[in-house]
């Protein structure tokens, strides 16, 4: 038998709200130990997960901390064409170097893939980027076996030898080259040439250099090997001439890896030591000399309308 | 049974009241972060990223650098980079770079246009992961950046789903949403992202949008740039320099 309320009892209600604090009483608690502490100071997220995020472990240092141990190759790296190219893009995160007090923990690339992964020629990479097929290079060269490491020859940290800033290299328009657009050998012949979007070559505006320089033995060798160039924004760059007897040797210096077909290669420095022009000279330059294998280093100008000169 | 409103007219306007109010004064926009100092003077940068898209070489050590700084396991990816062909009948080829070593393999073929385009997050000022999460756990810090509480993150991915550009992904290791923070671990110590210090050609580029001379700043005033998916009202920090209109 239930048991009927007198009428006006309030009993039930009283339950019933009694019933609801509790439940809401449970929630409370249940909430402030589900939701973490800092939860809503700033926003609908826990403060101090920016801290937590802040914490984490430092792998990579920067060139600054380098600097302190390795100030002569820095300073070497610096003045060079990869001067923009920081130490651990090659070497690898640096903090465990640091860490064990430079006896372990650096990575020391070998062979060629690191280079290539920069530096071979793949489809779109922007054609004012040094790149080469490596096969094409090394033959070039006259480099007999294709697994000899890019640092044969070149210094990582000083690959180009330039002799100057690159701030204060000339200006001069910009120079597109056919990989530029073209993937591949181009030997292919231009489907359209019509189409042709136009473009500026060497020998447009340096018509008695270039075709000087046609009846030299370098032809083979484009402009842009030994007058560096290199773009700073869509219509202009930077160019230099690089003279450094070390750049020329990159091609001519005598090593067991090279073929009989290789360019004419000489001991170094023996060469310019046997010469009785240059003996005891540190100063000369190759093309001091050799002028006669590129061009002439001063062209007068003036005579034909559009010739450039070059110094 | 009808409710009786008391002086009705007299509510009904305090209600309209209170409700334009709110529209006007929305209180979201008493926490959303906004690029301005905190109440004390405290100055707080507001972190960007920009991408030269005309200077990427597509060496990828922007990748292996983010591996290594942020333990990021194989298979995922906290920033990537894409490569776009555009052939003679204008077509759009999109690969991205594979293996360990990241690398692109060379391909063969005539294009019209071809280049690099680097992706990370891009740490939209109004970022739809954020507002999708059912935890709290995905967040704007005062300074702009885009975080994941991963102590708080319970890995149920619909963050992942909801970003338009697919920089998301769950830690396989760690069975949480997981992300780029701009090295946030570094950035707060004066330091730049670890993809942007390895990046050989400068392609990468990050700086304070609050500071007006901040390299970052001048290159946007100086230099065209677009945003990705800008239609999607996410309001990305992640300007893109020199981007091919193909790019999405």
């Amino acid at each position: 038998m239930t048991k009927v309320p007198e009428p006006g009892s309030y009993r039930h209600t009283i339950r019933l709200f009694l019933l609801l604090g509790a439940v809401l009483v449970i929630a409370l608690v249940v909430r402030s130990l589900l939701v973490p502490d800092s939860f809503g100071v700033l926003g609908h997220f826990r403060l101090d997960a920016i801290e937590e995020a802040r914490q984490s472990v430092l792998r990579h240092m920067e060139q600054d901390v380098c600097q302190d141990c390795h100030d002569d190759v820095v300073g070497l790296h610096a003045k060079d064409a990869h001067a923009k190219v920081s130490c651990e893009t090659c070497h690898g995160p640096g903090a465990f170097h640091v860490a064990a007090e430079g006896e372990e923990g650096i990575h020391l690339p070998e062979g060629q893939r690191p280079c290539l992964v920069c530096h071979e020629l793949i489809l779109s990479r922007p054609g004012d980027f040094p790149q080469i097929i490596p096969e094409d290079h090394y033959r070039f060269v006259g480099v007999r076996e294709f697994t000899t490491p890019c640092t044969a020859c070149h210094d990582p940290h000083e690959p180009l030898f330039m002799d100057r800033d690159l701030r204060t290299a000339r200006l001069h328009p910009l120079i597109h080259r056919c990989r530029d657009c073209h993937a591949g050998r181009f030997d292919e012949t231009l489907a359209r040439p019509e189409e042709h979007p136009p473009i500026f070559q060497c020998e447009y505006c340096h018509v008695q250099i270039a075709a000087d320089f046609a009846q030299r033995p370098h032809r083979q060798v484009r402009c842009t090997t030994c007058h560096l160039f290199f773009r700073e924004s869509d219509s202009s760059g930077r160019i230099l001439r690089d003279a450094d007897p070390r750049f020329c040797l990159l091609c001519h210096r005598d090593a067991d890896f090279r073929s009989d077909e290789a360019p004419p290669s000489i001991e170094w420095p023996d060469h310019r030591d046997d010469m009785a022009e240059t003996e005891g000279d540190l100063q000369k330059q190759c093309i001091d000399c050799h002028q006669d294998h590129i061009h002439p280093l001063k062209v007068k100008t003036a005579a034909v309308a559009g010739s450039g000169s070059e110094e | 049974m009808t409710v009786e409103f008391k002086n009705s007219r007299r509510q009904m306007l305090k209600l309209l009241a209170a409700g334009s109010g709110l529209l006007v004064f929305p209180i979201g926009s008493l926490v959303a972060s906004e690029r301005k100092p905190t109440a004390d003077g405290k100055y707080i940068p507001y972190w960007a990223y920009a991408v030269d898209t005309t200077r990427c070489i597509g060496c990828c050590a922007c990748m292996r650098a983010c591996r290594d700084e942020n333990d990021v396991p194989e298979g995922v990816f906290r920033t990537w980079v894409e490569r776009y062909r555009v052939d003679r009948d204008g077509e759009v080829k999109v690969d991205v770079a594979t293996g360990n070593d990241h690398v692109f393999e060379p391909v063969e073929g005539e294009v019209n246009r071809a280049f690099f385009v680097p992706k990370l997050c891009n740490h939209c000022a109004k970022s739809v992961c954020n507002q999708v999460c059912p935890v709290g756990a995905a967040f704007n810090t005062p300074d702009g950046v885009v975080l994941v509480d991963q102590a708080h993150c319970i890995g149920c991915g619909y963050c992942v789903q909801a970003c338009p550009y697919g920089s998301r992904f769950i830690n396989p290791d760690k069975h949480v949403a997981d992300k780029c923070t701009f090295c946030y671990h570094r950035i707060t110590q004066g330091m730049a992202p670890a993809c942007v210090l390895t990046c050989p050609r400068d392609a990468r580029l990050f700086g304070d949008l609050n500071d007006p001379k901040s390299r970052l700043n001048v290159l946007l005033r100086q230099r065209p740039y677009r945003l990705l998916k800008p239609e999607m009202g996410t309001h990305p920090e992640c300007y893109y320099l020199g981007l091919d209109r193909e790019v999405v």
